[in-house]
């Protein structure tokens, strides 16, 4: 189906554009991705600031923040997750329309950082959702975030659309629906969603 | 057939309906051959702040709110005729400015009436 | 500004029968502070705010502390009669025995507010109030229709601490959810056990872990990726002793 590369880059000196509906598919989307209007904590700041003109994050096509999330593409969860704000966050992920990415924005939300051991803190939003890049850092810099947006593209490029490795979006078998944590009497219920997280490998 | 005035009005009604038209059949062709819907409950869901909404969206409004947006009316008139009004005061003679105060006081007769109604007073 | 002892006189001058406690603090910032009787509570509160020479106008915090029941071991001596043979005459002796006896004091909570004046500069005045006990009757009067400041911390005591403001005009949880049972803050309070995975567990935390895992090896419902946790588990552990 793909084109040699070689041909291609033949082809192009020669003024002749040679694509695939696939590529052509994946160069749109990854280049329009809208994230979502919504900040959390403190990595929100550097998030803002990563759309401001110093990083300008208008350069990848991302700077159409979108307040509805009907209408995004991308969910930066930029700070902590309490529990308390954990089932609004996971709905809102399922209202988004597909196909739909995350990006877990800095320590706490990507394993509950500095209050991991909290009563009130979720430990990483991967246990509910999807996350596609994890960004480390407390806040993240602006880089940081460009970066994970530029892996984020990568990923996007990389998809295909039929196939066996096909995302899960394209896939008419894959669940799309992610079970809502309910506010139990001691903690949030069910603790994880194991469709989704399993206990990772401890390597030291 | 060419010959019909009307022929290259029909070739350009085609032509529109095709242009609406052709970007919708794609997108519904996409979505047949490549990316299935799966809308659930929550997807589908009206509010969209990450809250479940509470309650129902056909409640009961007082009557009196629709007299308020009737006398709403009257200032609302009562400005759009004003404005012009003043812009053009200096050349208008004796008689517009008496035919604008007539305007103004009937306007005026319609509160007061609301207000001896006590249509103002909201409790 | 005045010392506690003069407030307290005041108050005293001013209340009668209000029953200020005076809680000395020993440390170096001498920071001592009254505590008053629940049921005199707004009223001296009152007084402060609005007493033209205290005129604590600012309520800068407030707080919960938790105090857990407590086992108390004191030495007590006691005098005994004991049936002695001394030079072979059996005859009554008396004996003084230390025993140690175990009690346990009841435990409460506390609320404690910080007072400030703008109008005066002055302050910090801090006023304590102590419930019965920690478990049913932990009501105290709401200091909020006094002072504006207190609504929102004494509803995050309420979250966290469960202490139950009377008078409080909008008493919920602020933190937590509704429908959450406990009082996270409190020396008693039960964590949910999530510690299935932990890459950098050390101490408290590496032992809850291995506590964990242990109880899921026991249920059956153990991963291999949780075996391999363990087992690195076990080597730290073998370290920290070795060293």
């Amino acid at each position: 189906m793909a084109v040699d590369e070689g041909l291609k880059i033949e082809l192009g000196k020669q003024g002749v554009l040679v694509t695939t509906i696939e590529e052509l598919y994946n160069w749109g989307r990854k280049n329009s991705v809208w994230p979502m209007q919504f900040g959390l904590a403190c990595c929100a700041i550097e998030m803002i600031a990563t759309t401001m003109a110093r990083y300008d994050l208008a350069r990848f096509g991302a700077e159409v923040f979108r307040p509805s999330p009907r209408q995004a593409d991308l969910m930066i969860i930029s700070g902590t997750v309490t529990k308390k704000m954990a089932p609004q966050v996971v709905r809102l992920y399922n209202q988004m329309a597909e196909p739909r990415y995350v990006i877990a924005m800095g320590a706490c939300a990507i394993s509950g950082g500095p209050f991991k051991e909290g009563y009130n803190v979720l430990k990483g939003i991967d246990r509910y959702i999807p996350v596609d890049v994890h960004i480390p850092g407390c806040p993240p810099r602006p880089e940081a975030l460009i970066q994970a947006f530029m892996l984020l593209q990568k990923k996007i490029d990389g998809q295909h659309l039929t196939g066996p490795d096909r995302p899960r979006f394209l896939d008419a078998e894959a669940q799309g629906e992610f079970p809502v944590p309910v506010q139990g009497e001691h903690d949030l219920e069910p603790a994880s969603n194991p469709g989704v997280w399993t206990v990772p490998v401890v390597i030291r | 057939m060419a010959s019909n005035p009307y022929f290259s009005l029909a070739v350009l009604f085609v032509a529109a309906l095709g242009f609406g038209l052709t970007p919708l059949a794609l997108a519904w062709l996409w979505a047949k051959v490549f990316s299935p819907a799966k809308p659930n409950a929550v997807k589908n869901a009206i509010y969209e702040c990450g809250l479940v909404s509470k309650g129902d969206a056909w409640m009961q409004f007082r009557s009196a709110y629709y007299l308020y947006a009737i006398i709403f009316l009257i200032f609302d008139v009562e400005a759009v005729f004003l404005l012009p009004f003043a812009v053009a005061f200096t050349g208008l003679g004796a008689a517009a400015c008496g035919a604008m105060l007539v305007f103004v006081l009937l306007l005026i007769e319609g509160l007061a009436w609301a207000w001896a109604k006590g249509v103002l007073t909201w409790a | 500004m005045k010392t506690v002892e003069e407030i307290r006189a005041a108050i005293e001058a001013a209340l009668p029968g209000a029953g200020v406690e005076i809680v000395s603090n020993p440390s170096v910032s001498g920071q001592h502070s009254l505590r008053l009787r629940p049921s005199h509570a707004v009223a001296v509160a009152k007084f402060l705010r609005d007493d033209a020479e205290l005129a604590l106008d600012f309520l800068s915090n407030a707080t919960g502390v938790d105090w857990p029941d407590k086992e108390v071991t004191e030495k007590v001596k006691v005098t005994r009669t004991v049936r002695k043979t001394v030079d072979g005459v059996e005859q009554d002796a008396e004996e003084t025995v230390e025993e140690a006896r175990k009690r346990v004091e009841p435990g409460c909570l506390e609320a404690v507010y910080h007072l400030f004046s703008v109008a005066r500069g002055h302050g910090p005045v801090v006023i304590r109030m102590k419930t019965v006990n920690r478990t049913d009757q932990v009501e105290l009067p709401s200091l909020t229709p006094v002072w504006r400041s207190a609504e929102f911390q004494e509803r995050e005591i309420f979250d966290l601490y469960g202490i139950v403001f009377s008078g409080h005009p909008d008493l919920r949880r602020l933190l937590m959810w509704e429908g959450f049972k406990d009082h996270p803050m409190r020396r008693d309070y039960v964590e949910p056990d999530d510690f299935e995975y932990e890459p950098t567990a050390h101490d408290e935390v590496l032992k809850r872990a291995v506590a964990h895992q242990a109880k899921q090896e026991a249920a059956g419902t153990v991963a291999g990726a949780a075996g391999v946790g363990s087992g690195v588990a076990a080597g730290r552990e073998g370290k920290g002793a070795g060293a």
